[in-house]
């Protein structure tokens, strides 16, 4: 057993220590549960895409609900990627003149939509990515999970009067699971396999190179419908990553000209001030090998809070990608092996 | 050559670049000197430790001000000298002078920001292209830094590391077998020492929000202390707004030696002052004054416009303009040292350090 494992299960075996071993199964647990203290946080289907960007910017998170107060219901989520694929749009129609691509994002966004006078109810749901999907509080966690393997990013956890109790994540999901692993047996052996044996350890890499414009980037993301590419140099060495989310490192500093910067000079940026921010800084790469254990991945995953895990080879370079679509995917054939 | 360290030290103070020939040389006089030198390297008090500097090099001189200078004091570097401030070049080039110059009166231990993959996103790398015009001096350096040693002890009694302990390591004797004369690894007992954090809200090992190391508590501690018999574990790595933290009822401190970090963060920071009889005091002080230290503006006209002095220092010296020259490492990468606009005394160093870059 590698260090890394060892290091996993003395957590666990601490855990454990003093408490009546009733062994749950994780199949089992109510999404409701999972989302109780949860403050939840709408935007109005009538606001502005401005707006919109401003209440995920303040509230520090990456999507929201759409509430439609006349049809009093909600229509949709709103995120990041929906903001890029309605920006790409705009700046795809639109021939941006070079003095205009030094302004405030804001005014870009203001400018556009005022022209176009486009609600954010429009604007929701647009990446076509990730659309608004609802469960209810009794769901079962087992079947969260498959939706989560498919690709879905989040869920509406709803009760049986329509109202939304919160919203449920693959991240804050795979926390749950994480934090509670020695109340549940069954999840052991997945843990200790190896990447490659879970199939994880190599599969196709959608890269950018590091001199390439984050705007490029963003478009390649957009067309290829993923949400990250691994940035690499020319020997195919993982330099770091850009994400959808990145994009509100973007709006932050409320300059298009970070559109029209090097992938890598992006990468740079966002890890120096990351580090400034929490006075600790990150290692350049996220990366994991084939060798690495599911379990240790989770964890990687869970303590850097990050979506992905490049999976790199000796020397470095990008050999697949282990995302928290597929570590959903690989939790629910658990569960279809074990119906 | 013949190398007058003393007068490389003289100019360094001065804030005036080595040519790029005597930086070759004195870093392959160092990695001589370092290479006979254990993992885990033993002196004795008193001596002076200071935390992570990152290139803030007029806060070095501060340090040097308050805890006296070599040879008078003896000093224990804990890493982290290079990336972020602007001036990493001046800093770990006058380091390496310094222990060069008096071997036995300077400590330099590595830190996670002396490797190639760090420094190619978080700063040295560009300053080097900047102030020299190609990556050689950058290559220079790194390959030194694969020389420099991973840990120190101090009387038998205090074990002194970047970051922190690992899992893979209980004695010191672990230590003392790793093959460390390479580029920081991803993963393993190399890579938690200069990576890992203490965590007082645990017991035990858990893996890092940093991405690389671990983070470790109290029991983790109190076993090591005890397996080594040893009391107190010192280290760096990590921001102290106070400039320094003392933990685990006072068996581990972190040191923190860059006053207003970034030019922004208005932390304070300190230098611990080990006596002969082992006591410790923490030397706290601020950012070193402003009319002491020209803006980033006025540190470019320096450089570049005057160009480096003649005598010592006229072979292989800068080349002015945007080179960006050939050579392994990332191309046209640019560092934004200053991040969001600060407010300290008139100086916005984000945007000045835009333009000194560009």
């Amino acid at each position: 057993m590698s260090t890394s494992d060892r290091v996993l299960q003395n957590n666990h075996l601490r855990h454990r220590e003093g408490l009546t071993t009733v062994s749950h199964d994780w199949t089992m647990v109510k999404a409701g549960s999972l989302v109780e203290k949860q403050t939840l946080v709408t935007i109005d289907a009538d606001a502005t895409v401005e707006d919109a960007c401003e209440v995920l910017l303040k509230n520090g998170i990456t999507s929201a609900p759409v509430y439609d107060s006349v049809k009093n219901m909600f229509v949709g989520m709103f995120d990041y990627g929906d903001l890029m694929t309605y920006l790409l749009l705009l700046l795809k129609k639109m021939d941006v003149p070079l003095e205009d691509q030094t302004m405030e994002m804001r005014d870009l966004i203001q400018r556009t939509s005022r022209s176009q006078n486009v609600p954010v109810k429009l604007a929701s749901d647009l990446s076509g990515k990730d659309p608004f999907c609802t469960v209810l509080e009794e769901t079962r966690l087992g079947s969260v999970v498959h939706d989560f393997g498919t690709g879905i990013h989040r869920v509406a956890v709803m009760d049986t009067k329509g109202n939304m109790k919160g919203i449920l994540s693959q991240s804050s999901t795979l926390d749950y699971l994480m934090r509670h692993l020695s109340e549940y047996p069954q999840l052991q052996p997945v843990m200790q396999k190896s990447l490659q044996q879970c199939g994880l350890s190599n599969g196709r890499v959608l890269s950018v190179n590091g001199d390439e414009k984050v705007l490029d980037a963003l478009i390649s993301m957009s067309t290829n419908s993923v949400s990250s590419l691994a940035v690499l140099d020319e020997q195919g060495v993982l330099l770091g990553n850009i994400s959808m989310t990145d994009i509100k490192h973007i709006m932050k500093n409320l300059r298009t000209s970070w559109l029209w910067i090097t992938c890598f000079q992006l990468v740079c940026k966002i890890r120096l001030s990351q580090g400034v921010e929490s006075g600790e800084d990150q290692y350049p790469v996220l990366d994991v090998n084939a060798k690495s254990t599911f379990g240790y991945t989770l964890s990687k995953l869970q303590a850097t809070k990050a979506h992905r895990m490049w999976v790199v080879n000796d020397s470095g370079c990008a050999v697949g990608v282990v995302s928290l679509t597929d570590v959903f995917r690989v939790l629910s054939r658990l569960i279809d092996n074990d119906d | 050559m013949v190398l007058d360290l003393d007068a490389c030290i003289e100019s360094l103070f001065q804030r005036q670049l080595l040519a790029e020939s005597v930086i070759k040389e004195i870093c392959e006089k160092t990695k001589e000197l370092l290479m006979s030198e254990s993992n885990v390297v033993h002196i004795k008090a008193p001596v002076t430790v200071v935390g992570d500097i990152h290139g803030q090099f007029y806060d070095l001189l501060e340090i040097f001000k308050i805890g006296g200078y070599c040879p008078d004091t003896n000093y224990l570097f804990l890493g982290d000298y290079v990336d972020r401030g602007l001036y990493s070049v001046e800093t770990i080039s006058i380091l390496t002078c310094l222990k060069l110059r008096y071997p036995d009166r300077v400590q330099l231990v590595r830190g996670n920001h002396e490797s190639r993959a760090v420094t190619s996103t978080y700063g040295f790398y560009t300053e080097c292209m900047k102030k020299y015009g190609t990556s050689d001096v950058w290559h220079y350096f790194t390959d030194l830094f694969d020389y420099l040693t991973l840990s120190v002890v101090i009387d038998n009694m205090i074990f002194c590391v970047h970051g922190g302990l690992s899992p893979s390591i209980h004695t010191i004797d672990q230590i003392k077998v790793i093959d460390r004369f390479k580029e920081i690894p991803h993963e393993g007992p190399m890579a938690d020492l200069v990576w890992s954090d203490p965590d007082p809200g645990r017991e035990e090992f858990a893996v890092s929000p940093r991405g690389a190391g671990y983070t470790f508590g109290s029991m983790v501690v109190e076993k090591f202390l005890h397996e080594n018999r040893m009391d107190h574990i010192l280290r760096a790595h990590q921001l102290c707004m106070e400039g320094f933290q003392v933990l685990f009822d006072d068996q581990l401190s972190t040191v923190w030696s860059a006053p207003n970090y970034c030019y922004r963060c208005g932390n304070l920071a300190s230098i611990l002052e080990i006596g002969v009889e082992g006591e410790r005091h923490f030397n706290v002080f601020e950012a070193a004054p402003e009319n002491e230290r020209p803006t980033p503006a006025e540190a470019q006209r320096t450089l570049f416009s005057n160009g480096v002095p003649m005598g010592l220092f006229n072979n292989g010296g800068a080349s002015n303009g945007a080179g960006v020259g050939g050579g392994s490492g990332p191309n046209g990468a640019m560092t934004f040292a200053g991040g969001a606009s600060g407010s300290n005394g008139g100086i916005d160093p984000a945007q000045d350090t835009i333009h000194y870059f560009l």
